[in-house]
């Protein structure tokens, strides 16, 4: 009988195309949104999965995330180094400034203060740049941090630092390469190299330099230490160092698993994101079900005749609703294909733009889960005339 | 009666039984009284036409007789089955077992071949999917289908071609009672003529009944007996064909 349904289905063309349309449309934007979302939250964690050696991050006890955060006491790096159980400990200075272009544009980054020693917290690299080119005096890294088009310098010198200070927004620019300049807080920052920093969300270029640089072109605040990023000693796991600090310096320590955790359920209680991407979700499934239900209703309703033949031949009920669901099963099971596929697809071409695209397991999950759900509900939908019909009206005309 | 196995009729010998059979639709003042208390008795092997003026409850009758629709009085067993004491479930798994359909208007589902159309009742029955298809081809065959109209979708069948699939449709499973609700209605006059031919070469048998509802009296040369209906009763059964006049009436 499911042969009999699928040649049914595939012999009405235009509702196999309509049914197929919602639930690839469903499929596609149900996992696309989630994939988005993936990657906003895989974003949102990019400083921490940047500095792969740090297995434990200490914070203010009032911080839940990388951002937004609250500075420690500078003598919060001692107090950490000095706990049993930690070989390292490096501070990580994160501050927010606006930085001046030769032309007089301005543009905000996040400035991220490395260890002067170590320089831990220093991200890969471009070119021949070297993280030692990091010590010379007032020397910068940037990125453009998951933007485009926000890190563009004058080419011609005559519209760089131009006298009197009248911006030359509308020249001819260039990306920002090693040798040139940044005016921060009166304060001529050179860049040295261009960093391979992981996007971030939110995108915003990023300025890597020392701790002490960060010191001293920033405005003066009594705390400038963000996180200390800790090693753990050979053989202490990350999760027990983490509590022993907690419970001698009083201040919040987090294996970067659960950093990275906490980061991305901080970032769906509180993101506008969230909601957004929970509304894109709603739509999907409203769409979908629309355009599915109405579809399955209209071929379920006009082939009535057919299931009532069917039912006169001895076909019974829970075989007519098998053949409803069956239709719907292969069109579920084609339309998530297909809209998975293209989700994929989306985001191969999506992810060359540095869209945050990022197909976790759970996106062709719930991809997978909001066809189930349509689909069913439209066959579901659809059977009540099957279970009203009478198949005597069909041979008495009535 | 009891109901053991209703897949199974107790007495393969037994006939079509009713006495007393009424049938109404509607409830209070839009009432419609369709059957008024039909007599009827149908012996293995025989074509029966009823016939009648449109309205008459020619094909009320038809879906009692079928397990299509439940009557209202009187008593009717088919094969000593009475559907009234058999579930829905149960009488829908009769008619799978037991009757073939044969409908006015063909009713072929428009997306499957002439074959896999006439294999339905095999497949509605478990059969597997080849087997019940490559039955239903032996079937047509019989009836002149070559293996390009095998493949043939009914929009690519004449009417003539596709009633005699819906015969086939109607023999595959060997059902003992075939009904056919207007067969001929829908083709000229020499298709029609084919049609009954066939459904008395292949459909007629010793321990088969063939209830044909029809206005088509071209055709009445084809049945055993003639039962004519007016106002919901059988007004009068008459031999036709060459039964022996002790089975007319």
């Amino acid at each position: 009988m499911i042969f009999i349904a699928l040649r049914m289905l595939l012999g009405d063309r235009l509702k196999y195309g309509g049914l197929l349309f919602g639930i690839t449309f469903t499929s596609f934007l149900v996992a696309f949104a989630a994939s988005y979302f993936g990657g906003m939250m895989t974003r949102s964690f990019a400083l921490i999965t940047e500095n792969s050696r740090a297995d434990v991050w200490v914070m203010d006890p009032a911080v839940a995330a990388v951002e937004p955060n609250f500075n420690l006491a500078a003598a919060a790096l001692n107090r950490v180094r000095s706990v049993t159980g930690v070989q390292s400990a490096m501070p990580l200075l994160l501050a927010t400034t606006d930085a001046r272009f030769p032309n007089g544009r301005f543009q905000s980054f996040q400035v991220i203060g490395v260890d002067d020693a170590t320089l831990t917290g220093l991200p890969p690299l471009q070119g021949n740049a070297t993280p030692a080119a990091l010590r010379a005096p007032d020397a910068i890294m940037v990125d453009p941090g998951g933007t485009d088009g926000k890190l563009e310098t004058p080419i011609r010198p005559a519209d760089q630092w131009p006298a009197g200070n009248q911006p030359h927004l509308d020249v001819p620019t260039r990306e920002l390469a090693p040798g040139d300049e940044l005016l921060v807080n009166d304060t001529r920052v050179r860049v040295a190299g261009r960093a391979d920093a992981l996007p971030r969300f939110p995108p915003r270029p990023l300025l890597f330099t020392t701790y002490s640089t960060a010191q001293r072109i920033l405005p003066p605040e009594r705390r400038r230490l963000t996180f200390v990023l800790v090693q753990a000693a050979p053989g202490v796991a990350p999760r027990d160092l983490a509590a022993r600090i907690e419970s001698v310096t009083g201040l919040r320590a987090r294996s970067a698993a659960d950093f990275k955790s906490d980061t991305v359920n901080w970032m769906i209680e509180n993101s506008e994101d969230t909601g957004d991407a929970i509304t894109m979700l709603s739509i999907a499934l409203l769409v979908g079900f629309g355009v599915t239900g109405v579809m399955m209703f209209m071929f379920t309703h006009e082939n009535l005749k057919f299931y009532a033949v069917l039912n006169a031949m001895g076909a019974t009920a829970r075989m007519l609703l098998i053949m409803i669901f069956a239709q719907a099963g292969l069109c579920a099971l084609i339309g998530a294909g297909l809209g998975l596929g293209l989700c994929a697809l989306g985001g191969y071409f999506f992810g060359a733009y540095h869209f945050p695209f990022r197909m976790m397991w759970f996106a062709p999950v719930l991809g997978g889960a909001a066809v189930v759900l349509i689909s069913m509900a439209a066959a579901a939908f659809s059977v009540g005339p099957i279970l009203k019909m009478r198949p005597a009206s069909f041979l008495a005309g009535r | 009666m009891p109901v053991s196995n209703p897949a199974e009729p107790a007495d393969r010998g037994a006939t079509i039984r009713c006495a007393g059979v009424t049938k109404t639709y509607g409830q209070g003042n839009a009432a419609v009284q369709a059957l008024r208390g039909v007599d009827l008795e149908i012996r293995t092997g025989e074509l029966l036409m009823l016939e009648g003026p449109s309205g008459c409850g020619k094909t009320t009758l038809l879906s009692v007789l079928a397990g299509l629709m439940e009557r209202d009085g009187g008593a009717c067993t088919v094969f000593d089955q009475d559907y009234q004491q058999l579930s829905a479930l149960e009488t829908t798994r009769f008619r799978a077992r037991h009757i073939g359909f044969v409908f006015q208007a063909f009713n072929l589902i428009p997306a499957l071949t002439a074959a896999e159309n006439a294999a339905t009742p095999l497949l509605i029955n478990g059969h597997k999917r080849r087997e019940a298809i490559d039955q239903a081809g032996v079937v047509l065959r019989e009836m002149g289908f070559d293996d390009r109209m095998l493949r043939a979708r009914p929009a690519e069948l004449s009417g003539g071609q596709q009633q005699r699939v819906a015969i086939a449709r109607a023999l595959v499973h060997q059902p003992r009672l075939i009904v056919c609700d207007e067969p001929t209605s829908a083709l000229d006059k020499e298709s029609g003529r084919k049609i009954m031919e066939l459904l008395r070469q292949f459909a007629r048998g010793k321990d088969r009944v063939l209830i044909v509802v029809t206005h088509d009296e071209r055709i009445f040369q084809f049945a055993d007996r003639i039962a004519r209906m007016e106002d919901g009763r059988i007004t009068r059964i008459e031999a036709a064909g060459g039964l022996p006049p002790r089975l007319a009436g």
